[in-house]
């Protein structure tokens, strides 16, 4: 990331006054005032600010991006895939001076909007799941993103959803988060700080955080909202499934609470409740102590080798360690580093940003519901600009910092008045997600030209967009539309056919899918990605010349060569092609003696393309 | 001085270029200045070894009892029905079922004395393969890509690291080591693997890329330069694969029949000898899988089944590569993700156990015919030199040269050993 000297600075300055401001704020219980907003107005400042700070470092701004290039651009970030080549005519012809705040609109409403974002959602949190099974449940997590996003659901609706989610999961799909990750408190303490926040507060998981001012203990105190999730099978259910429950009880009522003390001082023990004072210990000595009496018969399994109904002092030194598993506890404990088999110390939930600490004790349900009133609050900055910054990224191919998910509050921030008047008004809109987008592809900085990096200069961020991957799904969607094949209905996990499970999407997404909060400079193509586009039979098949392919009919219905060329550039890269791209594949078709085989060769290199497989 | 083995000189098993060794000598001699011709040569001869070194990892994918392999305990009241054969080594015993194994035990060593924590498929298969539990913020890279990027040759034509026949939960990679040291994955040893072999006739694939090549400058001019050079990095890559010759190696047609007759008529003989082959070309890591030993039900039918196919597979792949001079660079590892509870449960089925479990090892510098470490009477107790994850994975780095403590930064900014932790267990090297 380039990030001028200035910037730089101004960015330490106003991340103290952030962290001041909310100091400020929690202490006084005033809340600052976000006023909504005009989507065109901020979008508006926005370019103001972002042009001022580019001119007054003397970066020439690229030009605003042709018609057909917008076009495909916002089709794929708004929908995931390309634009119609009649889509791109009628948008070409249009003459309306808004056309391109219209075509957005329209295509927010469109149902392929929330799909699309969906999608990516999917990948933000599956791609960092712990648990395989929580596969079985990425189409209930679609579908419910889907139809969350496509009505307008508030981002801290979502959140909150995802948060204190309970249910099966096959049926809920907010549950994804918790069942990604098998109800684990670490690992979903370290997601909902990295996915809601741009924190990597686990890196505080075994010290203090490495970078960040975070201490061990702030990381565990987030772990400490989610110790009473529980994920069990739902018993008997076909097809198997799961479902993400609260768990209440507490910790005395736990029948494997008491087994420590057998460890740690056998002869104590052994004095207190050996009445008979034969030097063994029976069921029957103990059954005043209620937690050691419920155990002992499995103790007795266990270690009475003589099989003497009785536990002497060396039987109970001999007894295996117990199964320590935090997961046994109600509440939570954080492990002792020095003596990973002992219990730990009891930590109690408080919410690092702010230091906000619930009651102790508190059900599942209320710690989980605290929590996700203290990330939404509007008194907790990150939680608005890790969303901004976030969809910033995904559309702009760069953030105001990166990683997304790693900000933290001593990083670089680019253009910082920009980042915060996007924030501002994401808060302002009450988290409205479908308004921040907008708000975004409206901007002249979006709409930019790519152009050759070599004039590429320092400190020259958002002066021209860059060209970026596409996500699975978009280059899936792109793909089986130029190739003229329909994306089966209904998708059955046990289907096995020339994709084998979960349809042919699922399997293009093992091969093409990435984590999308992997910043664009980290992403590389694989082998086995180029070989399935240039060998792959479903791919040959269908660039034939012959049959009922797109080829063969455009083949049909277009005698002359150029107007076939033109017609297989817009099906496939969206615009019209050069004088040279012409003249490169009439020459290919000179040289070659069959016109069929020819056009299939062209169509096969320009699926190969990079510009095929990048958002430009 | 430090020589990276894509700056070293160009060798494979096929031997190497004369006039490259010389070139990249002197270049390095140049460079390190101090040297003496001397010292250069030695270390130049410690590259050439290093770089002849190779892996084979026989995944038993869903915890093997170690009970039924080669920690048999005929005696103990949960023993099973599982008898202690003889092998070619006096005085060490393997379970039924793995005679062929056992005829070669003087070049095995046996290590009976794994524990670990994990008893989770995933987390542990994680942690066998990579050295770290798994965790939400890093994906940590397999050890085999660790070893690809150390010692593999990048410049092959083949991928240095290949995996045959993989479970579903394995789809553990090179994680923030990136795209070069990705295992390639091959569903099914004794077929090309998927879209490897070109759609069209290779001169019509030629012309292909040609067209592809020409029609690439337009985006490249106009803003997508680096997009489209890296493209061209993969394409080249791929179609390298795509054309070269090395492909046969997956082909296992031409192989006599008493070799493939030897190896035994499964996919996991089929992948065992493939892995031969394709160490044999330059692979620097193969890893095949035979799945199935999930044993909580049926535990001796299952297991015995298993062996079936395992045994002659593993006792042929340590034959071939002695016969053909390769043991001794071709380290050889057989284990899974835990071992299996001594108690039998209700369904004679064994479950999840990771305080015990064993390992197989042999080539790569091992001196077999030897035991590691031993558990108690009933198989539930480590009860002589224990070996964790992070020994077994210091030994393996001890066997192909690769020095564990080196470290990555992780995309995070934390550096990240290849090891952490763990001693090499000195005694196989014995």
């Amino acid at each position: 990331m380039r990030v001028t000297e200035r910037l730089f600075r101004q960015g330490i300055v106003a991340s103290v006054l952030v962290i001041g401001c909310l100091i400020w704020a929690a202490g006084s219980g005033e809340a600052k005032n976000f006023k909504p907003r005009k989507s065109r107005d901020v979008a508006e400042r926005v370019d103001r600010l972002i042009t001022k700070d580019l001119q007054e470092s003397e970066v020439t701004i690229a030009p605003s991006v042709s018609d057909e290039d917008f076009l495909r651009r916002v089709t794929f970030d708004l929908t995931g895939t390309l634009p119609t080549p009649r889509d791109i005519t009628l948008f070409g012809l249009d003459p309306h001076p808004k056309k391109r705040a219209r075509a957005i609109d329209r295509l927010i409403a469109s149902q392929e909007f929330g799909a699309n974002w969906a999608r990516y959602w999917r990948d933000v949190i599956f791609s960092r799941a712990t648990d395989v099974r929580s596969r079985m449940m990425i189409d209930v997590f679609e579908r419910w993103m889907t139809s969350q996003l496509n009505e307008g659901a508030s981002w801290d609706q979502i959140t909150r959803e995802l948060l204190t989610a309970t249910g099966n999961v096959r049926e809920s799909g907010e549950t994804a988060l918790v069942f990604a990750h098998q109800g684990q408190p670490e690992e979903i303490a370290a997601e909902t700080s990295r996915i809601f926040l741009g924190i990597q507060i686990q890196c505080a998981n075994c010290h203090d955080h490495p970078t960040d001012e975070w201490k061990r203990e702030q990381f565990h105190q987030l772990a400490a909202f989610f110790p009473r999730i529980r994920v069990r099978r739902v018993r008997d259910s076909m097809p198997r499934t799961f479902e993400v429950v609260s768990f209440n009880r507490p910790d005395s009522a736990n029948p494997r609470a008491g087994v420590g003390q057998f460890r740690q001082n056998p002869e104590k023990l052994m004095r207190l409740l050996d009445q008979n004072n034969d030097g063994k210990l029976t069921q029957d000595e103990v059954k005043k102590r209620k937690r050691l009496s419920r155990v002992f018969k499995r103790l007795l399994k266990i270690g009475d080798t003589n099989n003497d109904m009785g536990l002497t002092v060396a039987e109970l030194k001999k007894l295996p360690p117990p199964n320590v598993n935090r997961r046994a506890y109600s509440e939570y404990f954080m492990p002792n580093l020095d003596d990973p088999t002992s219990k730990g110390t009891r930590i109690d939930p408080v919410f690092f940003v702010a230091g906000q600490t619930p009651e102790v004790g508190l059900t599942d349900e209320a710690r989980r519901e605290q929590l996700s009133q203290y990330i939404t609050s509007r008194d907790n900055p990150w939680f608005a600009k890790a969303f901004v910054n976030r969809m910033w990224a995904e559309l702009l191919g760069e953030g105001f910092t990166m990683p997304v998910d790693d900000m933290g509050p001593e990083r670089d921030v680019a253009f910082e008045a920009v980042f915060d008047a996007l924030s501002e008004g994401f808060v302002g809109s009450g988290y409205d997600v479908k308004w921040l987008i907008r708000t975004i592809v409206n901007t002249e900085a979006y709409q930019r030209q790519i152009r050759p990096v070599d004039s590429v200069g320092d400190g020259d961020q958002f002066a021209a967009a860059i060209p970026t991957r596409l996500r699975s799904d978009q280059l899936f969607n792109a793909l089986f539309r130029v190739l003229g094949v329909g994306e089966p209905k209904g998708r059955s996990p046990r289907r096995r056919g020339y994709f084998g499970r979960g349809g042919p999407r699922a399997a293009f997404a093992l091969l093409f899918g990435y984590d999308p909060s992997t910043p664009q400079s980290d992403l590389t193509g694989t082998v086995p990605q180029a070989l399935f586009l240039m060998n792959s039979p479903v791919i040959n098949n269908r660039v034939k010349a012959k049959g009922n392919t797109p080829l063969a009919k455009l083949l049909r219905d277009y005698s002359d060569d150029e107007d076939v060329l033109a017609e297989l550039y817009l099906l496939v890269l969206a615009r019209e092609p050069s004088e040279n791209e012409l003249k490169i594949c009439s020459e290919h078709i000179a040289a070659t003696e069959n016109r069929g085989a020819a056009f299939e060769d062209i169509l096969w290199s320009l699926i190969n393309s990079t510009e095929f497989r990048t958002k430009r | 001085m430090k020589l990276f083995h894509h700056q070293a000189v160009g060798v494979s098993r096929r031997g190497f270029s004369r006039r490259s060794f010389l070139q990249t000598v002197s270049a390095s001699a140049a460079a390190a200045g101090v040297l003496s011709f001397r010292d250069v040569m030695s270390l130049q001869a410690e590259e050439l070894r290093r770089q002849g070194m190779s892996m084979i990892l026989l995944w038993m994918a869903g915890g093997p009892s170690h009970l039924e392999t080669f920690d048999p305990k005929p005696e103990a009241e949960n023993g099973g029905p599982t008898e202690a054969i003889d092998t070619s080594v006096p005085g060490i015993q393997i379970a039924n079922g793995w005679e062929k194994t056992a005829g070669a035990m003087q070049d095995i060593a046996l290590i009976r004395s794994m524990t670990n924590k994990e008893g989770n498929h995933r987390r542990a298969t994680y942690q066998l393969h990579t050295g770290y539990v798994p965790s939400g913020s890093v994906k940590h890279p397999a050890l085999a890509s660790n070893i690809a990027r150390e010692i593999g040759n990048l410049d092959g034509a083949l991928p240095s690291f290949v995996r045959v026949g993989a479970a579903r939960n394995n789809r553990i990679g090179a994680g923030f080591l990136g795209v070069d040291y990705e295992p390639f994955a091959v569903q099914q040893a004794g077929k090309l693997p998927q879209n490897v072999a070109a759609g069209v006739p290779h001169p019509r694939y030629n012309t292909r890329l040609g067209l592809l090549n020409r029609l690439e400058d337009e985006f490249a001019a106009r803003g997508g330069k680096t997009n489209v050079a890296d493209h061209r990095k993969i394409y080249k890559k791929a179609s390298k694969l795509v054309l070269t010759p090395d492909v046969k190696a997956f082909d296992l047609s031409n192989e006599p029949d008493e070799v493939t007759q030897a190896y035994g008529d499964t996919n996991f003989g089929r992948g065992c000898l493939l892995a031969r082959r394709l160490v044999e070309t330059g692979v620097t890591f193969v890893e095949v899988t035979q799945g199935g030993w999930d044993t909580h039900q049926d535990n001796f039918e299952r297991v015995k089944n298993n062996a079936a196919q395992v045994d002659p597979a593993f006792a042929a792949l340590i034959h071939d590569l002695k016969q053909r001079g390769m043991l001794e660079k071709t380290l050889v590892l057989w284990t899974g993700e835990f071992g299996r509870t001594p108690r039998i449960n209700a369904r004679t089925g064994r479950d999840h156990y990771p305080r015990a479990f064993n390992a197989a090892i042999a080539g790569g510098g091992i001196q077999g015919g030897q035991v590691i470490g031993s558990t108690s009477d009933d198989g539930g107790r480590v009860e002589e030199t224990p070996v964790t994850v992070p020994d077994l994975l210091q030994t393996v780095c001890r066997s192909l040269n690769v020095q564990a403590d080196k470290e990555n930064m992780s995309p995070l900014g934390r550096p990240m050993k290849i090891v952490d932790g763990g001693t090499v267990v000195d005694q196989l090297f014995a």
